[in-house]
């Protein structure tokens, strides 16, 4: 590429050229003073640079990476804490929720008891009651019954009276009705 | 139209007394374009950097800016060289800032300082001498270990020395060649189609196609060229950091 526009500056050559012709950047006379300025400027340039500005770049862009990293780990701790709280709380409800079924639990149990016991009671009332009727409806039978022979005694020496003209013995009739 | 060289040539804008220094006889300290440039390149990378060097955690845009080129060469110290990228990042950055600027400056300006060879190849040699320095204060001799790779066999060797000496030497001359090449083609593309514009717009009807044809070559061809102008500084970075690495990891090699 060079050669090409070495050819292109000898066809349209302007003139008043200080190197006369080829390229203007091999014109050696202007060579001392561009390396020395550059490596001026480039000391310069370097001492600025690395003590002065770059810290200041790097002081920022680490700044802000410690800051981003330290919230962040803020937060997280927030969600940490947040997340035991949450975890309290929730043994909290769970611990309160069992305690309530206890209570309405032990209410019901005493509830129960108490009816079953009242139950026992009016039961045990009845039957005692029960048995006393039972027990006055045999004596009124037996008695009764007890009576029935008395007059069937009766009844079969009126019988034989009427039909015998005699009356039979006591303990005829007895014999007879056994 | 105009001598697309012309934009090339050195010119005096304040005449300095020359400086004798001994065995390099008398040099012409005069503010040339070319020094202008330079200085203006450099200046303004401090006042860019003086502004955009803020502590604000969240920064505003040219902040935004500054810590993004000075991420991209942080990062690229610390993915070639590694952790010991740090110790150079100032030297790295430097020449990054201070190449991308003269680019940038000369798409804007009338002079373009990296498209001078001088420019270039003082870059380029401070470069290899920064990686000769390091090498040596590194491993001391051992740094001609960078010529013997390990794992050759012996017969061969001697050619493998040869060859990366050989390629150790051109690695200033190929830094200056490629950022002094890229930018004077450029700077010429841009002049010649640029002076096609006002040589067929003269032409009359047929002309004026051709002349739009070529201002639009021009436009696509700037916005071409403003890239290029950050991706040869970037290239210059990247190859430092991988000179610089073959130093600092010897061992390795």
């Amino acid at each position: 590429m060079a050669t090409e526009n070495h050819g292109t500056v000898e066809t349209t050559e302007a003139p008043g050229h200080e190197g006369g012709g080829g390229l203007p950047q091999l014109q050696f006379e202007h060579w001392g003073g561009q390396v020395v300025w550059l490596l001026l400027i480039f000391a310069v340039l370097y001492v600025v640079l690395s003590k002065g500005l770059l810290p200041r770049v790097s002081g920022a862009i680490d700044e802000r990476g410690a800051k981003i990293a330290g919230d962040i780990a803020d937060a997280r701790r927030l969600k940490d804490e947040a997340e035991v709280q949450a975890r309290a709380a929730a043994a909290e409800v769970a611990e309160a929720r069992a305690k309530a079924q206890k209570t309405a639990a032990d209410a019901k149990a005493k509830a129960s008891a108490e009816a079953a016991e009242r139950q026992a009671k009016e039961e045990a009332v009845l039957a005692e009651k029960l048995a006393a009727a039972e027990a006055s409806i045999t004596a009124a039978r037996d008695e009764a019954m007890s009576h029935v022979r008395a007059v069937a005694e009766e009844t079969a020496g009126a019988i034989v009276e009427k039909l015998t003209g005699k009356a039979a013995s006591a303990a005829e009739l007895k014999a007879a009705l056994a | 139209m105009a001598d697309p060289m012309h934009q090339f040539q050195i010119q005096k804008i304040v005449e300095l007394k020359p400086v004798t220094i001994p065995g390099l006889g008398a040099i012409d300290l005069s503010i040339t374009n070319s020094v202008a440039a330079m200085l203006l390149a450099a200046t303004l990378v401090v006042v860019f950097y003086a502004l955009a060097a803020r502590k604000a955690v969240v920064p505003g845009r040219l902040q935004t800016v500054g810590e993004m080129l000075y991420g991209l060469v942080d990062g690229l110290a610390e993915s070639i060289i590694g952790h010991e990228g740090k110790k150079f990042l100032p030297f790295v950055f430097t020449l990054f800032a201070f190449v991308l600027f003269m680019n940038i400056q000369g798409m804007f300006l009338v002079f373009t300082a990296t498209s001078q060879l001088a420019v270039t190849l003082t870059l380029g040699l401070l470069v290899i001498l920064t990686v000769v320095g390091v090498g040596f204060a590194k491993n001391g001799v051992k740094f001609f270990k960078l010529f013997a790779p390990s794992g050759v066999p012996g017969w061969i060797l001697p050619l493998v020395v040869l060859i990366e000496i050989v390629s150790f030497l051109v690695r200033p001359l190929t830094l200056a060649l490629r950022l002094f090449g890229n930018m004077v083609g450029g700077h010429v593309v841009l002049k010649i189609f640029a002076g096609f514009v006002v040589a067929l717009g003269g032409l009359g009807v047929l002309g004026w196609a051709g002349a739009a044809l070529a201002l639009s070559s021009v436009v696509a061809l700037t916005a071409l060229e403003f890239m290029v102008a950050f991706l040869q500084a970037f290239v210059f970075a990247v190859l430092t950091c991988v000179y610089l690495n073959d130093v600092v990891h010897l061992d390795s090699h």
